[in-house]
């Protein structure tokens, strides 16, 4: 896991993978694709089913390339075609550090958790992460 | 670790040791102890000043008894809210100085609820209480009614007064919220008892084999149908057995012939212009630290025709079932998600309910597992 985060890493000419979110310590999760990567920690962890959870987010670019002001988060469960009944807000910390609260869960199962920025070119960019909460 | 692994193997054994061989599943034991423990500590409401204190909660106590508070002078909140019947009232749609559209919610562990009502209008207790005082249909006050009675009745401006410190003042609407934080001091204190099920619950939790035995058969099918192939687990999880959240059950959705009940869709649209939301002046708690749920609520189309999940405790004395009272029992509660008419749910809504074709022995074990859950014998 480790290697292959480090080989997606150097493909972007990012920083390491476990480098990015480093200050959300231990427990932290990390996407990373096209060089970018989306590091963020769930507070209460792991996520509970029917109460409403926080996360913190570091948004690493690749080198060379301006960070984000803003970033939208989002979840949906696919197979039941729905989303949150909550529309969670983030708020930008600085250096690609983002707090989105009023997540909600409310049902156990498979939740897709997203995340969407653009980037300096304008560029769309999303990952996202599967998550099972029981 | 090693001592949870033990207990699991423990609580494993259990499914090999029974006469009949155990329905549930190891993979059910998250499940069955996310169900308690209980009873639950009392939750404080920091936006409720008088919350737990016992001068209001006495006072909030003769006020759910008094019919002073209505405009006719007949009705009481506990005319709907009877103790008898889970302080509900047996009907199907509640009746006040009119009938309403829903029926009338059961009154126990509301300190555990996110929203109030069966569309959720109200984020906390104390608004949902001050409802039905001004509603036309049900005790058709208003603010200034609520607030005089309070004022020219020596028994209730005693109360006001040992409540909260001081007589009831000029301000009608701060007459009327305080009147509302009383009744809902009191009602938060109606915690519903221990049941069987609780029993069954504490000994999975601690791997006593015996005392799970003692836990009926059809209870224990009852329940791995509920946790299994009913996926009624999806909503009602949880201590309360209620994710506190709404659902469209395929239910119709007009209050009567050519008016819809918009449900949830309503509800949130009611939430978010209330004076009395957490977000607004009436809220004791500067921090509005349990306002989360009403800074971040989304009002989207696929709400319409959703209500409350509601609790599953303490059923048997809350008939009839559903937000329009159309279940005289809990057996066609069941015949509902048996025979489910998907048409009626909408097209673009949750793919989650099926019809269930319930056999009629897994009837009976649902309603064996429901029964489990009242704290009366």
């Amino acid at each position: 896991m480790r290697q292959w985060l480090l080989a997606a890493a150097l493909a972007g000419g990012a920083a390491s993978a476990w480098a990015c979110g480093e200050s959300l310590g231990a427990g932290r999760q990390t996407l990373a694709a096209d060089g970018w990567q989306v590091a963020w920690r769930a507070a209460p962890s792991p996520v509970p089913v029917g109460k409403h959870f926080a996360l913190d987010i570091a948004l690493c670019a690749p080198a060379g390339q301006a960070l984000p002001a803003t970033l939208r988060v989002d979840a949906t469960m696919p197979e039941h075609k729905h989303g949150m009944n909550y529309r969670p807000s983030v708020q930008a910390r600085g250096a690609g550090l983002f707090r989105a609260e009023g997540l909600m869960f409310h049902m156990p199962g498979r939740w897709e958790l997203v995340f969407e920025w653009r980037d300096a070119a304008g560029t769309p960019r999303r990952q996202s992460q599967a998550l099972t909460v029981q | 670790m090693k001592r949870l692994a033990a207990l699991l193997a423990t609580v494993a054994l259990l499914a090999v040791a029974e006469p009949l061989p155990s329905p549930l599943h190891d993979e059910d034991i998250p499940r069955i102890l996310a169900f308690g423990p209980w009873p639950p500590p009392l939750q404080p409401d920091p936006s409720n000043r008088v919350w737990g204190q016992p001068a209001a909660i006495d006072f909030g106590r003769t006020l759910f008894h008094t019919p002073a508070l209505s405009a006719n002078g007949r009705i009481a909140c506990a005319s709907c809210h009877q103790a008898a019947s889970g302080f509900s009232d047996g009907l199907p749609r509640g009746v006040g100085l009119a009938r309403g559209d829903r029926n009338t919610l059961a009154l126990h562990d509301l300190d555990l609820q996110r929203w109030f009502g069966w569309d959720g209008a109200n984020d906390n207790l104390w608004a949902q209480s001050l409802r039905p005082l001004l509603d036309a249909r049900e005790m058709g006050g208003s603010l200034a009614s609520v607030a005089a009675t309070v004022r020219d009745t020596p028994a209730l401006r005693q109360g006001y007064t040992a409540a909260f410190g001081q007589p009831p003042g000029p301000d009608d609407e701060r007459v009327a919220v305080d009147v509302a934080k009383a009744l809902a001091a009191w009602q938060a204190t109606l915690r519903s008892g221990r049941t069987p099920f609780d029993e069954f619950r504490d000994a999975v939790a601690r791997g006593d084999r015996e005392a799970a035995a003692r836990y009926p058969q059809a209870a224990q099918r009852g329940l791995a149908l509920f946790l299994g192939r009913g996926r009624c687990y999806t909503c009602h999880l949880g201590p309360s057995f209620s994710n506190g959240e709404f659902h469209d059950l395929g239910l119709p959705h007009f209050a009567e012939p050519g008016r819809v009940d918009p449900g949830r869709h309503g509800g949130i649209r009611k939430l978010l212009l209330s004076r009395y939301n957490l977000l607004g002046p009436f809220n004791d708690d500067p921090t509005r630290s349990t306002a989360t749920p009403t800074v971040h609520v989304a009002l989207e189309h696929r709400h319409y025709g959703e209500f409350k999940v509601p609790s599953l405790r303490n059923l048997r004395l809350s008939a009839p079932y559903f937000h329009d009272g159309s279940a005289a029992t809990l057996r066609e509660v069941l015949r509902h998600y048996s025979e489910l008419n998907e048409e009626r749910l909408h097209a673009d809504g949750e793919k989650l309910l099926v019809p269930l074709r319930l056999s009629p022995q897994e009837t009976e074990d649902l309603l064996a597992f429901l029964d489990s859950l009242n704290d009366t014998p």
